[in-house]
C-alpha cells in the first residue's frame, strides 16, 4: 500500500468516525476474553462468570465472551498477563483491591498503573466472627479477652485485605493477635469451626453456611451502617441484626473489598468507554440483583474520577498500615 | 556417542546449578525465624543446600564410575543419538514457531514434516493427517471448550 | 436408618429419564475432557456451569457430578496408553498401567483400572451415605499441625520404597520441593524463586511438569530404544474386558485397603493425588508381588485407581457439609451451589434434603452409568495402541504441547513442558526416581504451609506435633512407615549380604 492510498483510507475512516454517534465509536470485532484473577469457584471467578452469563443472555455484544482463570500467585498471574497485553482491548480483567495492594507488599512485576480502570462493581463487607460457643456476646467482650491472652486470628492470604483489617483492629483496640494466613476464606471458616483459631474477619458469603449451621457467629460488621435487610440467615437473625463495630466500641467505621474490572494499559478512551457502558448495562439487569443478593455483597458502581479517588484513598490507607507493619517492599 | 560417565556428570551439574539458583534466590526472601514465623526463604534455602550437596555426591559417584549403572559404559550410542535428535529437534522447532505462525499452522507443518520427509508414510497420508490434526484441535478446543489456542503473530496480522 | 429412607427418596429423584439422560451426557463429556490432558474436569464443569443456571439445582448438580465421574475415569486412559497422566491423581496409575499396556495388554490394563476405580467410588459413596455427619466432625478436627502430619504420612509411605540410589532420590525429592515453592508464598505473601521470569509468579503447574517428565520423557526413551509396542491383536476383545473384571476379586485385600486409604485421604483434605500415591506405596510394601511392582502388575493398577476414586468421591463430602472443596473441581461446583442459591455448610443436609439426597443417589447411578460407558470404550482406546509409533509420536507431542498451553493459556508453560521432557529423559536414563519428584511438586508447598502455620500457632515449638492424640498418632505412624524399610533393609543385609545387594528393582 502506498502513502497516498493510506492517507485516503485514514481520511475516509475519520469521516466515517465523525458520522457515527459517539456511543458507537468502538465495537469489539473479535471474541472477548474475561480474565478472572482467581481460581475457579472463587468470588472473583463467580463475578466474571455472572457478568459473562448476563452479557450472553441479553446479547449485550455480538462477540462471544470467554472466561479464563489466571489466579496463580494470589491473582498476580492475571495482572502480569494484563500488563503483557498492553493495548489489547479484548482482555477484560476481573480483580479486587489486590491490583493496587499487592504491588505494595510483594515484589510482583506489575502495578495498577499498568492497567486501565473500568469500574468497581460490587463491594464485599467484612465482619468479625467467633466460634458459636465462644463466651463473647459483643465485640467489646472479645477485645477485653484479647487484651489478656494473645488470640489466634485467621485470614485468607498474607499481607492482603484480611491481614490489613486484623492489624487495624490490633491498633484500634490496643491488643495483639497472632495472624495465621490460609489459602482461602472457606478454609479459614472451617478452621474456626474446628476451634483451631479464635476469630476471623470473613466476608458474609464465606461464612454464611457456617453461620446457618451454628458453628460460628458474627460479632459486628465493619460498615458505617448496618447491612441491608435480607432474608433471615438463622431462625432468628439476618445480616441487618448484626451491629456495626462502631456501635460496639471498635472504632473502625468502614472496611470493604471492591470487585474491580480493568482493561490492559494503553487502550483508547473509546475502548474503555465501551466497557464502562457494557458494565452499566449488566448492572441494570434483574440477574445482577439476584447475583448480588445471593452472594451477600453490596451493589455499587464506581467509574472514572470517583474510582480513581477511591483507589487513591485506599492506597494511602494500606500504605500507612503496611508501613507500620514493615511490609513495604524496597 | 555419549559415555555414561559424561551423562552422569552433566545431569549432576544440571541439578547442582538449579540448586545454586534456588539458594541465591531464596536468600532474598529471608532465612530463619522472625515475628511472622518461619521466613519464606528458609525451606527453599534448605532444599537448595540439599540439592547442591546431593549433586556433588552424584557427580563424584558418576566420575568415579560407581553406582547402580556401573556396568553400563555407553549411555547413548551414535545411532540412538540420531534417533533422539530426529524426535526432539522437530518438536523443538514446532514449539519455537508457535508464537510466529500459531498453533494450527505449526502443528500441521510439524506433522507433515515428521511423517512425509523421512518417507515413513506416503505423502498423501501425511497430508491428510496434517490437515485433520489442526482441524480436530480447532473443533475441540476453540469451539467446544472455548480454549483459544495461540494464533501467532501471523494470525494477529491477518486479524484473527 | 433415617439415611436409608432419605437415600431411597433420593433414588426416586435421580432415576428419571431426564436425569439419566443428563448423566449420560455428563459422563461422555467428562470422559472427553479427562482423556485430553490439559483439559480437566474443572474446565468442563466451569463451562457447563452457566448452562445450568436455568435448571433445577438438583438436575444441574447431577449433570456436573456425572461429568466429574467421567473425567475421573477418562484421566486414567492416557496414563495407561501413553504414560501421560491427564490428571495429577492418575500419575501413580502410570507406574504399572503403562508397562502392562506396552506389554500388549492394554485392554486388561484399562479394564482393571476402571473396575477397581468403580469399586473405590462405590465405597466412597457408601461412606457418604451412612457416615456423613460423623465424617464432617472428623474433618473439623484437622488444624495446621494435623494437616502437616497427613502430608508427612503420605510422603513417608511413598518415599524410600523405590530401588533408586538414596542420594538420587533425595535430590529428586528436593528439586520437587523447590519447584513447588515457586510463585507466591501463602504464609508470607512474598514472591519466591521466580529467577527473573515475571510470569513464574503463578508457580509451575503440576500438569505441565508431568506431561514433560512422563509424556515427552517416555517418548524420548521409547524412540531411543527403537521401541515397538508388542502387537495388540486386531480384533476387538470384549471377553478380555470381562476376564479382567473377573480377576479383580483376587485382589480383595488390596481393593479394601486402597479404598480405606482413599476415603481417609479424601476426608482429611490430603486429596486424591496423595491418596493414590500413598496407596501405591503401601501396596508395594505389603503385597506378595511387591518386588514386581512397576513391571505391569495388576495390583499396581488396582491400588492407585481404587484410592483415587474413593478419595475423589469422598472429597465431595467436605464440600457439601463444610464448604471446603477437596479438589479443584469441587471448588467449581461449590461456586455453582452459591449461584444456584444454595449455601454449602452444615445446614445443607437439613435445609435441602431433596438436593443432597438426590445428589448422593445420583452418585450411585452416575457411577454405574460411567463405568458401563467407559468399559464400552475400552476396545476403542486399546485400538489406539495399534497406530504405528511413527504416527503416534508427533501426535503425542502435539497433545502435550496443547495440553501444557491450555492449563493457563501460557506459552511459557509449553517451553517449560519441553524442558521437563529433557529432564524426564535424563532422569529416567540415569535412574533418578520420578515419583518422589512428582509427589513433592504436588503436596510439597501444602506441607510447607501447614508446617509454618503450625509454627506460627505454637510460636516455634515443635511440641505442637505431639499436642493431642490425633496428631501424635499420625506423626508416629509416619515415622514408623519411614523407618520400617530401613530397618528391614539392615536386617536383610545382615542376613544375606549378597542377595540384598543384587536385588533387582525397577525405578519408578
Amino acid at each position: 500500500m502506498n502513502v497516498t492510498s493510506k492517507l485516503l483510507l485514514s481520511t475516509t475512516a475519520l469521516l466515517l468516525a465523525g458520522a457515527i454517534p459517539a456511543a458507537a465509536a468502538w465495537q469489539p470485532q473479535k471474541p472477548i476474553e474475561f480474565v478472572a484473577t482467581a481460581g475457579p469457584g472463587g468470588g472473583t471467578d463467580n463475578l466474571a462468570r455472572a457478568v459473562q452469563n448476563i452479557i450472553t443472555k441479553y446479547k449485550l455484544t455480538d462477540q462471544p465472551v470467554v472466561v479464563v482463570n489466571k489466579g496463580g500467585g494470589s491473582g498476580a498471574e492475571g495482572y502480569v498477563y494484563a500488563k503483557a497485553s498492553a493495548g489489547d482491548p479484548y482482555k477484560v480483567i476481573f480483580g479486587t483491591s489486590n491490583a493496587w495492594q499487592q504491588p505494595l507488599v510483594s515484589k510482583v512485576a506489575f502495578n495498577y498503573t499498568d492497567l486501565t480502570p473500568i469500574a468497581a462493581m460490587a463491594q464485599d463487607e467484612f465482619l468479625l466472627w467467633v466460634k458459636q460457643d465462644a463466651p463473647y456476646k459483643t465485640a467489646g467482650d472479645f477485645l477485653k479477652a484479647a487484651a489478656a491472652t494473645e488470640f489466634k486470628v485467621g485470614g485468607a492470604q498474607s499481607k492482603d485485605t484480611d491481614e490489613v483489617l486484623t492489624r487495624m483492629i490490633e491498633k484500634a483496640a490496643r491488643v495483639k493477635f497472632t495472624y495465621i494466613p490460609f489459602k482461602s476464606g472457606a478454609e479459614v471458616a472451617v478452621q474456626l469451626a474446628g476451634g483451631h483459631i479464635d476469630a476471623h474477619v470473613n466476608n458474609p458469603s464465606e461464612s454464611l453456611g457456617q453461620w446457618r449451621g451454628s458453628t460460628q457467629r458474627p460479632l459486628c460488621a465493619f460498615s458505617p451502617k448496618r447491612l441491608p435487610q435480607g432474608p433471615k440467615v438463622t431462625a432468628t437473625e439476618g445480616w441487618s441484626d448484626v451491629p456495626t463495630c462502631v456501635e460496639q466500641g471498635l472504632a473502625i467505621s468502614q472496611y470493604e473489598q471492591p470487585r474491580t474490572v480493568w482493561l490492559p494499559g494503553k487502550v483508547s478512551p473509546e475502548q474503555a468507554a465501551f466497557y464502562v457502558d457494557l458494565m452499566k448495562k449488566v448492572q441494570a439487569t434483574p440477574e445482577w440483583k439476584d447475583y448480588i443478593e445471593k452472594t451477600s455483597q453490596v451493589n455499587t458502581f464506581l467509574t472514572g474520577a470517583a474510582l480513581d479517588d477511591f483507589i487513591k484513598q485506599d492506597l494511602e490507607h494500606v500504605k500507612q498500615v503496611a508501613g507500620e507493619q514493615g511490609w513495604l517492599v524496597k | 556417542m555419549i559415555s555414561r560417565r559424561a551423562l552422569e556428570i552433566a545431569a549432576a551439574a544440571l541439578t547442582g546449578i538449579f540448586g545454586v539458583v534456588v539458594i541465591v534466590s531464596s536468600i532474598d526472601n529471608g532465612i530463619g525465624w522472625s515475628s511472622a514465623g518461619v521466613d519464606a526463604g528458609t525451606f527453599p534455602f534448605l532444599t537448595g543446600i540439599i540439592i547442591v550437596l546431593g549433586s556433588l555426591y552424584n557427580m563424584g559417584q558418576g566420575a568415579l564410575g560407581r553406582g547402580s549403572l556401573a556396568i553400563v559404559r555407553v549411555a547413548v550410542t551414535a545411532s540412538e543419538l540420531h534417533r533422539l535428535a530426529g524426535l526432539f529437534v522437530p518438536a523443538a522447532i514446532f514449539v519455537a514457531v508457535i508464537p510466529i505462525v500459531g498453533m494450527y499452522l505449526a502443528s500441521a507443518g510439524y506433522v507433515f514434516a515428521v511423517l512425509a520427509l523421512p518417507k515413513r508414510q506416503s505423502v498423501v497420508r501425511a497430508l491428510v493427517i496434517a490437515v485433520v490434526t489442526p482441524l480436530v484441535l480447532y473443533v475441540v478446543f476453540e469451539r467446544m471448550f472455548q480454549v483459544s489456542l495461540p494464533h501467532g503473530a501471523l494470525g494477529a496480522a491477518l486479524g484473527f | 436408618m433415617e439415611n436409608l429412607q432419605s437415600l431411597l427418596h433420593g433414588f426416586t429423584i435421580a432415576i428419571t429419564v431426564p436425569h439419566l439422560t443428563l448423566m449420560v451426557i455428563g459422563v461422555l463429556l467428562g470422559i472427553l475432557v479427562g482423556v485430553l490432558p490439559g483439559l480437566g474436569a474443572p474446565n468442563g464443569v466451569s463451562l457447563l456451569l452457566p448452562l445450568t443456571f436455568g435448571m433445577q439445582p438438583v438436575s444441574a448438580i447431577i449433570l456436573l457430578s456425572s461429568m466429574y465421574w467421567g473425567a475421573l475415569f477418562g484421566g486414567s486412559v492416557t496414563s495407561i496408553l501413553f504414560n501421560i497422566p491427564g490428571e495429577p491423581s492418575s500419575v501413580a496409575t502410570t507406574f504399572d498401567g503403562y508397562p502392562m499396556a506396552r506389554d500388549g495388554r492394554p485392554t486388561t490394563a484399562l479394564a482393571t483400572a476402571f473396575g477397581s476405580a468403580a469399586f473405590g467410588a462405590l465405597v466412597g459413596v457408601i461412606l457418604i451415605t451412612f457416615l456423613a455427619s460423623w465424617v464432617a466432625q472428623v474433618a473439623l478436627a484437622f488444624g495446621p499441625p494435623e494437616y502437616f502430619a497427613v502430608y508427612f504420612l503420605a510422603f513417608a509411605s511413598f518415599v524410600g520404597m523405590g530401588g533408586a540410589a538414596p542420594i538420587k532420590t533425595v535430590v529428586a525429592l528436593a528439586i520437587g520441593f523447590a519447584i513447588a515453592a515457586i510463585g507466591i508464598d501463602t504464609v508470607s505473601g512474598s514472591v519466591r524463586l521466580t529467577m527473573g521470569i515475571d510470569e513464574l509468579v503463578k508457580g509451575v503447574s503440576f500438569v505441565v511438569a508431568v506431561m514433560g517428565l512422563f509424556g515427552i520423557g517416555e517418548l524420548l526413551i521409547a524412540v531411543e530404544e527403537e521401541f515397538q509396542a508388542r502387537a495388540v491383536s486386531s480384533r476387538v476383545d470384549w471377553k478380555e474386558v470381562f476376564r479382567a473384571l473377573g480377576r479383580l476379586p483376587r485382589h480383595g485385600i488390596a481393593l479394601l485397603r486402597s479404598a480405606a486409604i482413599g476415603c481417609w485421604m479424601g476426608i482429611t483434605p490430603g486429596g486424591p493425588t496423595a491418596a493414590s500415591f500413598m496407596s501405591y506405596g503401601i501396596a508395594k510394601r505389603f503385597s506378595r508381588n511387591g518386588a514386581r511392582f512397576g513391571t505391569g502388575e495388576a495390583e499396581g493398577i488396582v491400588a492407585p485407581e481404587t484410592a483415587d476414586h474413593a478419595a475423589g468421591t469422598s472429597a465431595l463430602l467436605p464440600m457439601l457439609s463444610l464448604g471446603i472443596p477437596g479438589s479443584a473441581t469441587a471448588a467449581v461446583m461449590m461456586g455453582g451451589l452459591m449461584i444456584w442459591g444454595l449455601n454449602p455448610g452444615p445446614m445443607l443436609f437439613v435445609d435441602q434434603k431433596d438436593f443432597v439426597w438426590g445428589l448422593i443417589a445420583s452418585m450411585y447411578v452416575g457411577n454405574i452409568v460411567a463405568v458401563v460407558l467407559v468399559l464400552l470404550t475400552v476396545p476403542v482406546f486399546a485400538a489406539l495402541m495399534r497406530i504405528p509409533f511413527a504416527v503416534i509420536a508427533p501426535l503425542i507431542v502435539i497433545i502435550c504441547v496443547v495440553g501444557a498451553y491450555s492449563v493457563s493459556n501460557s506459552y511459557l508453560d509449553v517451553v517449560l513442558m519441553l524442558g521437563f521432557g529433557v529432564v524426564g529423559y535424563l532422569f529416567k536414563k540415569l535412574h533418578y526416581p520420578l515419583a518422589p519428584l512428582v509427589l513433592a511438586i504436588v503436596i510439597g508447598d501444602k506441607a510447607e504451609d501447614a508446617f509454618r502455620q503450625a509454627m506460627l500457632m505454637s510460636k516455634g515449638s515443635l511440641g505442637i506435633f505431639f499436642a493431642n492424640r490425633l496428631v501424635t498418632t499420625l506423626v508416629l505412624a509416619a515415622m514408623a512407615l519411614l523407618l520400617l524399610p530401613l530397618a528391614l533393609h539392615v536386617v536383610r543385609l545382615l542376613r544375606k549380604p549378597d542377595e540384598a545387594a543384587h536385588e533387582k528393582v525397577r525405578i519408578i
